[in-house]
């Protein structure tokens, strides 16, 4: 009974997401595309984080999805749709080979390397100067839908559906299971017979794939891209932000994240022309002081609490 | 679908109609609000749109500015356009400073058709990707070639007019990030071609971005003994790069630097004295132009503080040329707008006169060619082009003491 | 353990030194060796807080812009060479370092990791921007004279003021091995640092070490700032590119491994100039950076594995 309201409950949430054109403007659905993306690309890194690995990666796979988009239809005149699953099969298949020599770190060791790789993406797309246009990028002929919004928009919503449909996978499945016995104790989950390596891997690569696919949705909606566009810090730092700002661990805490993260730098920037960046890092801080667990965390605890109450009067 | 299809529409056809109901003129202005650039770019609007209302506005409406962060962001910009167009309904769109930027503005741009006055994005790549039918776009900027074509042209005139300086080889020293690459793709291809001129250059990691070592750059560039060595960089680099060229004891003839803007009281160090530099205006314009005295006194008053960046000038310029316009056409509607600001003559503060003529692709180009200035005593005076000449060239470059 | 890793790191710094005397580039050792103490000296500081207090402080550049910030405010005022103003720089940065801890990172010292990053990401951004509110993104530099001090050995006149980073650095190693093993206070940070719950039962205070080391690191951090704006101009974002370039030099020499860090900042000081000095490789320098981190990181990965 209670599996089947909030089934119903998700449906209609995705069915009111999917109807936003119908009653938003262009300048609404901009932002929202804007928050879907960093919303996908926060639910990606969390899936991975749910084995305890700290990826510093996302900016990288997602430069590089950005990147292989651009070029696939640029130089191998491919179809804009077709070079979105070309992206997101090339950030896998990069993923996949590097997994094997990267996948053994742990803890900061695991981070600095992603970190290190996506430099290196960055710096061998600006030095590939006859290939992938240097230091100034590349131009694409046209956008997808020539820009109409509301196409724009479900492009990207699509990317957040499949992201969140293949996080609740992982929620849901033994990759959970897996996942979370890798975090929680590494050396017993071996002894259990959890093929950690496996789960790894399978992590490592569906994450990068995501992330891929949603740099190429981006860059298919903008028509160009440049080193700086497509590595930028902000897509590491502030997907992690928002995740742990909505509840690591879970599909909803990065969603909850993301929207208040991004809404709330959207309407700062309104009030406060100058200076809205200060108050954007205070909120960061802030909430970090005082609600360690998250937004998510927080109402679990409130439940919980309620829940408590509830048994006690009884 | 079909409904949003409707809403499209009706929003389309709203627009116009606002527009010409009376109340304010909308200026719709994006700029990098936390840079340098940006915020005396924004600023300096703004004092342009007090100056005209004060004077009784245009038409007889007032002129309101609303500005938008673009935060150096492709998206961010993109989404400030939606925005100053769907919900603020402005009649005009203005400012810019990163190409980066404007290149994810230019879908939503194309979507509206507005009138933009466009105050930075000098890449050749925001004019291929504007594409030959943006008739809407005015460029007040000059593009990256436009630039090169006009040092060419100015090094021509200067050692023409000054027989002791004399020019074979040059020197391009750029940051390795786009401004710079452009720059030396421009620099090649204009001042190499012919045969008349002998160009090398190497790149460095520019201060602003983390780098900072001009030691093996400027190795190669002492081997080379330039007769001209430029540097395009960022303000960051301007006095370390002076002080390790002094170090290593590197003295070209024409010591000459190319960033955006320059560092807080460059003037008052020793080393920057006789150092060249390319730009669009500097104070010492004040003399020979009574626009640009009006536009820096107006700002200090105003603001405190000294305009540090041709952003501003360039700003400022923007909203007169779109009140001129507006008040010859007598309407704000689009196309009257677009065939009056074709005929613009503005007699800006940047000491020259603009017009709108074609470029290599866009139809609507305003100013193209910069200046050569150099540092005297401590203050920016121009030495080309001669018609806004506020001192001459000294020759070379002093020595290191 | 940390011994056999260093000495590992100087048998490929003098493989390196001779290659670059082999094909005479004298300027790829003095240009690589000037560039490496730079890198020591700010990322000793960080090393030092991640081998004792074990947090990654994403804010370390932004708490060195302070510093540079401060000492120039100083030194338009009342005239003095940032070398003199080093003390009472340190004396402020370790006050701001200390509050800063005490307001936020103790806060969340029991957190996960991920807190603590995103918590000094957070005051990163603020500092950076409050910065930028009130200095403008203009950059500032005061010029001093003895900064082009040169040397003129037959043909090849070079710089030699920023020898003084490497001097900075190795005063550091030397200073703070001093201090972690001959005196009180710093065995028993050394002690905190190993094993906090140990040192707690044997009574020390762990708080107050921690509190002590922030302090004293934001202390060594403020000279370096304070000598830091004799070279470079300063700039709201000018010490943010410096963490992550910290913080891949102590990952590189491992936690806790300080004259390590001196060591890893050459190989990749002289390393990236070596690429620089050629044509065809110039634009590629900043890879080296990455690539050497990425292989000594697997490279000991594997070994472990071994062992």
């Amino acid at each position: 009974m209670k599996l089947k309201g909030s089934y119903i409950a998700v449906v209609a949430a995705a069915a009111i997401v999917i109807a936003f054109p119908a009653f938003l403007g262009a300048y609404p659905l901009n932002v929202a595309r804007s928050v879907m993306t960093y919303m996908a690309l926060a639910i990606s890194w969390d899936m991975l984080l749910r084995s305890g690995q700290i990826s510093f990666g996302i900016a990288g796979l997602f430069g590089l999805g950005s990147y292989a988009s651009a070029l696939a239809v640029l130089r191998g005149g491919m179809n804009p749709f077709a070079s979105v699953l070309f992206a997101a099969a090339f950030a896998a298949l990069v993923a996949f080979a590097l997994g094997f020599a990267i996948l053994r770190l742990r803890a900061m060791y695991f981070s600095i390397t992603t970190l290190a790789l996506m430099e290196i993406f960055r710096i061998v797309m600006q030095n590939l100067h006859d290939f992938s246009g240097g230091p100034e990028g590349v131009v694409l002929p046209k956008i997808i839908f020539d820009g109409y919004s509301p196409a724009l928009y479900w492009l990207c919503l699509g990317g957040l559906f499949l992201t969140i449909g293949v996080s609740w996978y992982f929620e849901k499945s033994k990759m959970h299971l897996a996942l979370t016995a890798i975090r929680n104790d590494e050396t017993s989950a071996r002894s259990n017979g959890v093929n950690i390596f496996k789960y790894l891997l399978i992590a490592f690569v569906a994450t990068s794939a995501l992330q891929g696919m949603m740099g190429a949705i981006q860059v298919q909606s903008y028509g160009f891209t440049t080193p700086d566009t497509a590595f930028d810090a902000n897509f590491l730092m502030l997907p992690m932000a928002m995740a742990l700002l909505g509840g690591i661990h879970s599909t909803i805490g990065p969603m909850a994240g993301a929207v208040l993260l991004g809404i709330a730098s959207e309407w700062l920037k309104l009030k406060i022309p100058y200076g809205h960046l200060v108050v954007y890092g205070v909120i960061i801080i802030l909430v970090i002081l005082f609600m360690p667990q998250g937004l998510f965390g927080l109402a679990r605890k409130a439940m919980r609490n309620r829940r408590k109450a509830g048994a006690n009067n009884e | 679908m079909k409904k949003a299809l409707a809403i499209v529409a009706i929003v389309a056809l709203a627009v116009p109609v606002f527009a010409q109901s009376g109340g304010t003129i909308k200026i719709g202005g994006t700029w990098p609000l936390g840079d340098i650039t940006g915020k005396q770019g924004s600023m300096a609007a703004q004092q342009a749109v007090d100056e005209i209302n004060a004077a009784g506005g245009i038409l007889g409406r007032q002129l309101e500015l609303i500005v938008v962060d673009d935060e150096l962001k492709a998206d961010k910009g993109a989404a400030a356009v939606e925005k100053l167009v769907t919900v603020d309904k402005v009649d005009v769109l203005m400012g810019g400073m990163a190409s980066g930027v404007a290149l994810g503005q230019i879908p939503a741009m194309k979507k509206y058709g507005k009138i933009v006055l466009a105050t930075g994005a000098a890449s050749y790549k925001v004019e291929e990707a504007l594409g030959s039918d943006a008739n809407w776009y005015f460029h007040l900027h000059p593009w990256d070639y436009n630039q090169g074509a006009s040092y060419a042209q100015g090094w021509d005139e200067i050692q023409q007019k000054y027989s002791a300086v004399k020019i074979k080889k040059i020197f391009l020293a750029y940051e390795e990030g786009a401004f710079g690459k452009a720059s030396w793709d421009a620099t090649k291809t204009l001042f190499g071609a012919g045969g008349r001129y002998v160009v090398d250059g190497a790149s460095f990691k520019s201060a602003a971005l983390g780098g900072g070592d001009y030691g093996s750059m400027l190795e190669v560039a002492k081997e080379f003994k330039p007769d001209l060595f430029l540097w395009a960089g960022y303000d960051a680099d301007a006095l370390p790069m002076l002080e390790q060229a002094k170090a290593m004891r590197f003295t070209p003839k024409i010591y000459l630097g190319a960033p955006p803007g320059w560092p807080v009281g460059f003037g008052t160090s020793k080393l920057s004295e006789n150092v060249m530099l390319y730009g669009m205006w500097a104070p010492s314009i004040n003399e020979v132009s009574a626009t640009s005295k009006k536009f820096y006194d107006g700002f200090v008053k105003k603001y405190k503080t000294e305009p540090a960046t041709y952003f501003a000038p360039l700003s400022y310029s923007a909203v007169y040329i779109y009140a001129d316009a507006v008040k010859l056409a007598g309407t704000t509607e689009t196309q009257a707008v677009i065939k009056a600001l074709e005929a613009t003559k503005y007699a800006s503060p940047l000491g020259q006169t603009i017009s709108f003529t074609a470029s290599n692709i866009i139809k609507h180009q305003g100013i193209k060619n910069q200046k050569i200035l150099q540092w005297q005593n401590g203050r920016m005076e121009v030495i080309w082009p001669f018609e806004s000449m506020t001192a001459k060239p000294v020759y070379p470059f002093p020595k290191w003491k | 353990m940390a011994n056999k890793r260093n000495a590992t790191l100087v048998v490929v710094l003098i493989i390196v030194a001779v290659a670059a005397i082999l094909v005479w580039r004298p300027t790829v050792l003095i240009n690589g060796i000037q560039a490496a103490g730079l890198y020591a000296s700010i990322a000793i500081p960080m090393g030092l807080i991640l081998g004792i207090v074990h947090i990654v402080n994403l804010a370390h550049g932004e708490f060195m812009m302070v510093a540079a910030y401060v000492t120039y405010m100083l030194c338009i005022a009342t005239g003095i060479d940032p070398f003199l103003a080093m003390l009472p720089v340190a004396l402020v940065t370790a006050v701001f370092g200390f509050v800063v801890y005490k307001l936020t990172i103790k806060q969340a010292l029991k957190s996960p990791e991920l807190n603590q990053l995103i918590l000094t990401f957070g005051i990163g951004i603020s500092l950076t921007q409050v910065a930028n509110l009130i200095f403008t993104s203009q950059t500032r530099k005061i010029s001093f004279d003895y900064v082009s001090a040169s040397v003129d050995i037959g043909d090849l006149s070079f710089g030699v003021f920023k020898f003084v980073y490497i001097v900075i650095a190795v005063l550091m190693v030397v200073g703070l091995r001093l201090f972690l093993t001959r005196t009180t206070t710093g065995k028993a940070a050394l002690a905190v640092g190993q094993n906090p719950r140990g040192a707690a039962i044997v009574g020390i205070d762990v708080d107050k070490t921690y509190g002590f080391v922030f302090a004293l690191a934001s202390a060594l951090l403020g000279m370096m700032g304070a000598v830091f704006i004799t070279t470079s101009s300063i700039f709201p974002a000018v010490g943010s590119p410096f963490t992550m370039k910290s913080f891949c030099l102590i990952a590189m020499a491992g936690i806790g491994n300080i004259p390590g860090i001196l060591g890893a900042s050459i190989l990749l000081g002289v390393s990236e100039n070596f690429l620089k000095a050629f044509r065809a490789t110039r634009g590629w320098a900043d890879i080296v950076f990455f690539v050497l981190i990425i292989t000594v990181i697997l490279g000991r990965s594997i070994k472990g594995k071994k062992a």
